[in-house]
């Protein structure tokens, strides 16, 4: 049977019929779907951890017990696992152990563009590197049989597009494979040294086992073209991109992009005058053949940034003179910019409405309220990774006391990144804490990850039936020694704006949490309002709330431009009227 | 070879209709590869799709100026993707405006005259898909009106594209979308 299915769901399906037994995952895009794929498969646990890091601990269990296991997340997750992965990497697999990142070439949404196939390297794994859905179902498989013969764990690389992107697949039946168990064995599993240093040679050995299979393993793929003179490596999704350019030249097309066979990759470089490599991000297989000495070409022609559309590779062909011809540079429409918005009855538009207007200086954090950082609302000022709000509130707020400005911080983070890694920051707010600090930790409770599609967290439980985890976030911190937790309904707009602006003022940390919940995943339903045109003074402080149905418009018989709200797109959340200084904002009925 | 640029904003549901055209064209026995922008893009901002139909497909991207097709769900997202449209390219455009943040605040205006001109440069088919929904009883279906009319320009019969929604959409939505398929079918 053929299906249609994205990179995404093609891996969860490998893992499937290689007979996976347990995967785990934090949703983070390009990835989340992996997971939410694998749910309609009784034969496999699978769970969404609280963070990457557990995510890979719940799958390394999985495979000590000689399971086959996988977990996924987004390339930056893997930074959050680095720490046990860098020391489970040197035992000898049991189970299958699979890591898939998802790298973002382009960074349609991410917040950096790390390579991670030089977090393979770094950590001893092989790395292997799909381009279509097709690839992705089957190198998994391959990738299960290949960590359990060497007993190396697997690092499958793939870019987002080649998630997102869907295309034609040849379903299969599942393989039954049983866990093989656990047998103790301290010197293989349990990482202190001197256990430690047999693990070196062990991880050195397998690498080197694997680049000799690497040699004319079906991975890796030589298309040559009698006659070329040229021969171009690459690998994932490149490849189909070159191959759209119908050129007559050689290509060697890795699936397997590291280890590399050194013996083959001498074999070719001593046939071809001229080898380029096609890699978007980091030169890392340029560098591989560089080791090797072999004189390779790729990133004077190619950029380090960005996805690697077909036009560029044409225009790098011609620098490296493969294809004759005139570059051209496409030029996109210049038009009017569509930064993401809040959605119509989002919880986070009356916290950030008052933010805003009290002027004050706020460290945000990864999830939808990143967009407060967007120029349509330059609330959130600074913005790195995961939970890191915390401490850097903290750490600012104690130089500033140190060099006389008292100015209030104000720190928000959303549930499910309290939850990820917030919560640490929090317990280390307690150290060498003074009562003239003064910062304001709003924790922006919408029962939901929101932003990769409304999965379940920690704390989703209290306000959903469905969802198992009922973590109370105020009195975890309560008993962890805070005692200034507020609770606000922020669709209460006076209340939450007189309970931010009181505990801003206060000195000491003060902790508001805001508990409405995410309007996407838990809809709201009421009647939709609108502007009575007569009453409207056309002030804007509604349109400055910045929610999509609410717009200036020109009235018949009015001069003046007033507010308007189409009512296709209300969804009745009362925030407007709320903020309508005349009451000019009404249900409909 | 058929490419299609399918483009919207966040939140009109741009995934299932990229998937819908591209398991269409799968059942009428051609290859196809599709791309879809998902992630914070969502949030009312700026999103696409792409489907490639053909005996056999290489890559998802549509290289530049070589669309055939753009299903533009909003006006100015029809024209942002405009520039991979070949010459003489076909462009169906609903006509019902999303406003983005920096015209609703003001500091932007809407770009009427560029979007009109679309109808100089190409072959355009205008449509108001929000209002056919209304009619066809169900505002969510505006979708499966655009596709509809974008089936008149592919070579699959209708009886696909009836088994496809079935198995894409809500049961209890099924009917609307079947009525709202043939009312994108029949328009002109």
């Amino acid at each position: 049977m053929r299906q249609l299915l994205t990179g995404n769901q093609a891996i969860a399906r490998g893992f499937y019929e290689g007979g996976g037994h347990l995967a785990a995952s934090y949703p983070g895009s390009p990835t989340v779907e992996i997971l939410d794929s694998l749910k309609e498969y009784d034969e496999i646990y699978s769970e969404f951890s609280v963070n990457e890091k557990v995510a890979l601990e719940v799958a390394m269990g999985a495979s000590f017990y000689g399971a086959r296991a996988m977990a996924s997340m987004k390339h930056v997750g893997v930074n959050i696992a680095a720490d046990p992965l860098m020391t489970f990497t040197q035992t000898e697999i049991n189970g299958a152990f699979l890591l898939v990142s998802g790298d973002d070439p382009g960074m349609a949404s991410s917040q950096n563009e790390q390579d991670n196939r030089i977090f393979g390297k770094f950590a001893n794994m092989a790395v292997i590197y799909p381009g279509n859905s097709q690839e992705a179902k089957d190198y998994v498989k391959i990738a299960m049989e290949i960590s359990e013969l060497i007993q190396i764990p697997i690092l499958i690389d793939i870019t987002s597009r080649v998630c997102h992107s869907r295309s034609i697949v040849e379903i299969m039946d599942r393989k039954d494979v049983k866990p093989k168990g656990f047998s103790p064995d301290r010197e293989k599993y349990t990482m202190l040294p001197p256990h430690t240093f047999k693990a070196q040679h062990f991880m050195k050995d397998r690498l080197s086992k694997l680049s000799e299979v690497a040699y004319e393993m079906p991975l890796n793929q030589l298309e040559e073209v009698e006659g070329s003179d040229t021969l171009i490596i690459t690998s994932g999704l490149m490849y189909y991109n070159l191959k759209e350019l119908n050129l007559d030249v050689s290509i060697y097309k890795l699936g397997l992009v590291y280890p590399l066979s050194e013996r083959r990759m001498q074999e070719l470089a001593a046939k071809y005058k001229n080898i380029i490599v096609l890699e978007e991000m980091m030169p890392f297989i340029e560098e591989e053949l560089k080791l090797m000495g072999i004189s390779s070409k790729g990133k004077e022609y190619f950029s380090f940034t960005g996805e690697l559309h077909i036009e560029d590779i044409r225009n790098g062909l011609i620098k490296a003179g493969v294809i004759q011809g005139e570059e051209k540079i496409y030029e996109v429409t210049d038009t009017v910019k569509r930064p993401p918005m809040f959605c119509s009855g989002c919880p986070h538009r009356p916290v950030f409405d008052v933010l805003k207007k009290l002027k004050v200086r706020v460290i945000g954090d990864i999830g939808c309220y990143s967009i407060s950082a967007l120029e349509q609302w330059d609330v959130s000022q600074i913005m790195i990774s995961m939970g890191a709000t915390v401490g850097m509130t903290k750490g600012m707020n104690k130089v500033m006391r140190r060099f006389q400005d008292d100015q209030p911080l104000v720190s928000v983070i959303g549930d499910g990144t309290f939850f990820h890694s917030g919560m640490t920051g929090f317990v280390n707010l307690l150290h060498q804490l003074d009562e003239e600090d003064n910062m304001t930790f709003i924790i922006l409770e919408n029962s939901t990850t929101a932003m990769t599609g409304g999965q379940a967290n920690a704390s989703s439980g209290n306000y959903n039936k469905n969802d198992d985890m009922k973590v109370d976030i105020k009195a975890m911190l309560s008993s962890i020694g805070f005692d200034n937790v507020r609770e606000v309904d922020q669709f209460d707009y006076k209340e939450a704006k007189s309970v931010i602006g009181e505990e801003v003022k206060k000195k000491g940390i003060s902790i508001i949490i805001a508990t409405r919940p995410c309007a996407l995943r838990f809809k709201i339903k009421e009647k939709n309002f609108y502007v009575d045109p007569k009453v409207c003074i056309g002030c804007r402080t509604c349109v400055k709330t910045n929610c999509p149905p609410i717009r200036m418009k020109k009235y018949q018989g009015i001069d003046k431009l007033k507010s308007f709200i189409d009512p296709d797109m209300c969804v009745g959340c009362s925030v407007c009227a709320q903020v309508c200084p005349v009451g000019a904002i009404k249900r409909a009925f | 070879m058929v490419n299609i640029l399918v483009a919207g904003v966040g939140g009109q549901g741009l995934v299932l209709a990229t998937k819908i055209i591209a398991e269409a064209g799968m059942k009428a026995g051609f290859d196809v590869k599709t791309n879809d922008v998902v992630g914070l893009s969502q949030r009312g901002g700026m999103v696409w799709g792409s489907v490639r139909i053909d005996k056999k497909v290489n890559s998802p991207n549509i290289p530049v100026g070589e669309g055939d097709i753009i299903l533009g769900m909003e006006p100015l997202e029809s024209l942002r993707w405009s520039y991979l449209l070949k010459d003489g390219g076909r462009i169906i455009i609903n006509t019902r405006k999303t406003y983005p943040s920096s015209v609703i605040l003001e500091k932007d205006i809407y770009p009427e005259d560029e979007i009109k001109a679309l109808e100089d440069g190409y072959k355009a088919t205008l449509v108001d898909a929000v209002k056919l929904a209304k009619e066809a009883g169900n505002i969510k279906v505006a979708n499966t009106i655009m596709i509809g009319i974008l089936a008149k320009y592919l070579d699959i019969k209708s009886g696909i594209w009836e088994d496809v929604l079935k198995e894409n959409v809500p049961k209890k939505a099924i009917e609307d979308n079947i009525v709202a398929f043939y009312k994108g079918y029949e328009y002109s």
